[in-house]
């Protein structure tokens, strides 16, 4: 799996192309190095600026000359994990690897690896070789107990230890740690399993009670935080009132009693159904159908 | 199947269930009058490339006009809303429908496009009359010109109930013709928008009146740009709200259900809205919660896309126009490919048949 992680990590590492152009003489030692057709000219002597004997107003100790890059000297067989001990930025001189990336500037290739910030910018995996993760794990074992042996099947697990609590930790990159599906933990327990009876009704009667209470917060809940809409007391509640006490359907008189009585019709129920069909359930064809029914008949079309 | 030998040209003032799927023509004088700002760009091209307008009897239209013949105009206002997915001939319907009323002699108030309210704005005003709101005068004139020319009759009988007062100087004084307030408007853009209110409040006031009573139809294309966001600005960079601008403020007391004697007809329109995925189409998704509880209760009325019938109709009026010049266009084969590639939607199949 480490692998499979570390194989899915260097082929998503955004635009990678491993191109291979033909061994390149250039290796005398005959070791495996790789040889790109745009390989830049290697020349680390003055970098432009004529030699001016150290005088002059550019006048700088000779630089230390940059050695070969670590890659020339890797044998195929060598300890990754000694190259890669912890998660470090990538560095082009230790990964012998002939990756480019970027975007291919005037319809040419990706950018190599050398002086590439995009390769350094990236999170890269190369301290999680499978090798790497065994060691961790070998180092890891000493400070593990041992599984009990008495539980070596699934039956005797359910048996001692029959709730299961599942959380889901999740892993990707991006501009935030959180993930909001982490925060779904489930709880089983087999209701066949139950034992403690005594104590499980304790326990429900205690949440019961407890549900009852009304902390002083509570009464500070507005409409934007209930979870299913309610037609009482509701703009459209009030619209249709107003609009059916305007339309004198139940004759003369204002008040509560012709109120009541507009509540109770059947077309008025029907509509608040269609109404809180629309809201609660969301809208399609056929709950605006059935919306346009209600309509029709409390406004009498 | 075909029902008709070929698309059949009718004049009708009360089109009727048996011209379903039949063109009838609007006379070419109605539309400067009727139509100054509401008909589709592309169909005012077609119009312009077939010298006339011939409008398909569709059944949104027909069920509009059959509510609008049978309501009550002592009740309550009723509001009638479009929806549909998109180039379902929403905006055809609504012009079919200003069309109808107009013949029928009511006032009419058509809003083309509420979106052009609430974006791309260059001017914005703060309001004279109220201290927080904004008023935009190049729409509002644009507007009051465009009104002018569609209820030239009514405006010299309605009279102003109310004195209303402009500048120290200027003020319309009670009594005087509607006309004299909207060329006031007209002229004077500065206090346009506030023009505009003085209007609506009186054509609501008076509609239905029992002297000189006439009906009045208000008649709004993409109703769900009143509520929401627009993409305006103030001075110090922070979003205005559509209730901070004076014209979409009145535009919704005229929305409202509390005068009589007349009807709105709106449509939603997603091409043009702000802020909603292009799938939306459903009227909550696109009115959202304040607009649909302003708007509740209405009836609402959906615009499908052509059936079989309409379909051929709408081919056959292609073909007797010479619109399909391609020779495959015209065989059978052909016509089984545009039902195909524009899957009946009436705006896809006059875009693919442009091509042809």
């Amino acid at each position: 799996m480490a692998a499979h992680t570390l194989k899915k990590s260097i082929w998503s590492l955004g635009r990678i192309h491993c191109h291979i152009y033909g061994v390149n003489v250039r290796n005398p030692l005959n070791r495996a190095t790789y040889a790109t057709a745009l390989s830049t000219n290697h020349s680390s002597q003055n970098k432009g600026f004529p030699d001016r004997g150290n005088k002059g107003p550019f006048n700088r100790r000779s630089r230390r000359e940059a050695g070969d890059p670590r890659t020339d000297r890797m044998p195929v067989d060598q300890d990754w994990t000694t190259v890669y001990p912890t998660a470090t930025p990538f560095r082009q001189g230790s990964v012998p690897l002939p990756v480019r990336m970027g975007f291919p500037v005037k319809k040419g290739v990706p950018p190599e690896k050398k002086g590439n910030l995009e390769l350094i910018k990236i999170p890269n995996f190369l301290h999680l070789t499978p090798l790497a993760i065994k060691k961790h794990c070998e180092a890891l074992k000493p400070f593990c107990t041992e599984w009990p042996s008495a539980l070596d099947t699934g039956a005797k697990c359910d048996e001692h230890f029959p709730v299961k609590v599942e959380c889901k930790d999740y892993v990707s990159a991006g501009t935030s740690l959180r993930n909001p599906s982490a925060r779904i933990v489930h709880l089983r327990v087999s209701l066949s399993a139950c034992v403690n009876y005594d104590y499980a009704m304790y326990l429900l009667t205690v949440l019961y009670h407890e549900s009852w209470k009304m902390e002083a917060w509570e009464s500070e809940k507005t409409v934007a935080d209930m979870e299913e809409y309610s037609w009482e007391d509701s703009p459209s509640q009030k619209n249709i009132m107003s609009t059916l006490v305007r339309m004198q359907v139940a004759g003369e008189g204002e008040g509560e009693a012709v109120r009541e009585e507009l509540l109770g019709r059947p077309e008025v129920q029907e509509y608040r159904d269609s109404v809180t069909r629309l809201k609660n359930e969301g809208e399609s064809e056929s709950s605006m159908h059935q919306y346009r029914d209600a309509v029709k008949k409390v406004l009498n079309l | 199947m075909l029902l008709l030998a070929g698309p059949c040209f009718i004049f009708v003032a009360k089109p009727t269930e048996q011209h379903l799927g039949q063109y009838y023509t609007v006379p070419p004088s109605h539309f400067h009058t009727v139509f100054p700002h509401g008909l589709p760009p592309r169909y005012q091209q077609q119009v312009k490339t077939f010298n006339e307008g011939c409008v398909m009897v569709r059944q949104p239209a027909l069920e509009l006009i059959s509510h609008l013949k049978r309501a009550d105009y002592s009740k309550p206002t009723l509001r009638y809303l479009l929806y549909g997915v998109k180039g379902s001939g929403k905006t055809m319907s609504l012009c079919h429908t200003v069309h109808y009323c107009s013949t029928q002699g009511w006032l009419v108030l058509h809003i083309p496009d509420a979106h052009l309210w609430v974006k791309n704005c260059k001017e914005l005003l703060p309001s004279s009359y109220h201290a927080s709101r904004f008023d935009q005068p190049i729409q509002a004139s644009n507007w009051l010109r465009n009104f002018r020319t569609t209820n030239e009759h009514f405006l010299s009988k309605i009279k102003l109930r109310q004195r209303y007062v402009w500048t120290k100087r200027e003020s319309t004084e009670e009594g005087r013709p509607l006309g004299e307030l909207v060329d006031m408007g007209v002229s004077r853009v500065k206090s346009s928008s506030d023009v505009v209110g003085a209007v609506l409040k009186e054509l609501r006031l008076q509609a239905g009146g029992t002297e000189g009573g006439f009906r009045l139809a208000v008649a709004v294309d993409g109703v769900n740009g009143l509520w929401g966001r627009t993409t305006l600005k103030k001075e110090d960079k922070s979003p205005v709200a559509p209730e901070e601008l004076t014209l979409v403020h009145n535009l919704r007391k005229m929305i409202n259900n509390d005068w009589c004697g007349g009807a709105v007809i709106a449509t939603l329109s997603q091409t043009g809205s702000l802020y909603a995925p292009s799938s939306a189409y459903l009227p909550q998704e696109l009115l959202g919660e304040e607009g649909f509880d302003s708007m509740d209760p209405f009836v609402p009325v959906p615009v499908s896309l052509y059936s079989e019938k309409e379909f051929e109709s709408c081919y056959l009026y292609y073909l007797d126009r010479h619109w399909l010049q391609h020779p495959h266009s015209q065989t059978e084969e052909g016509k089984k490919e545009l039902i195909f590639l524009s899957n009946r939607n009436p705006s896809v199949l006059e875009r693919l048949c442009a091509f042809l």
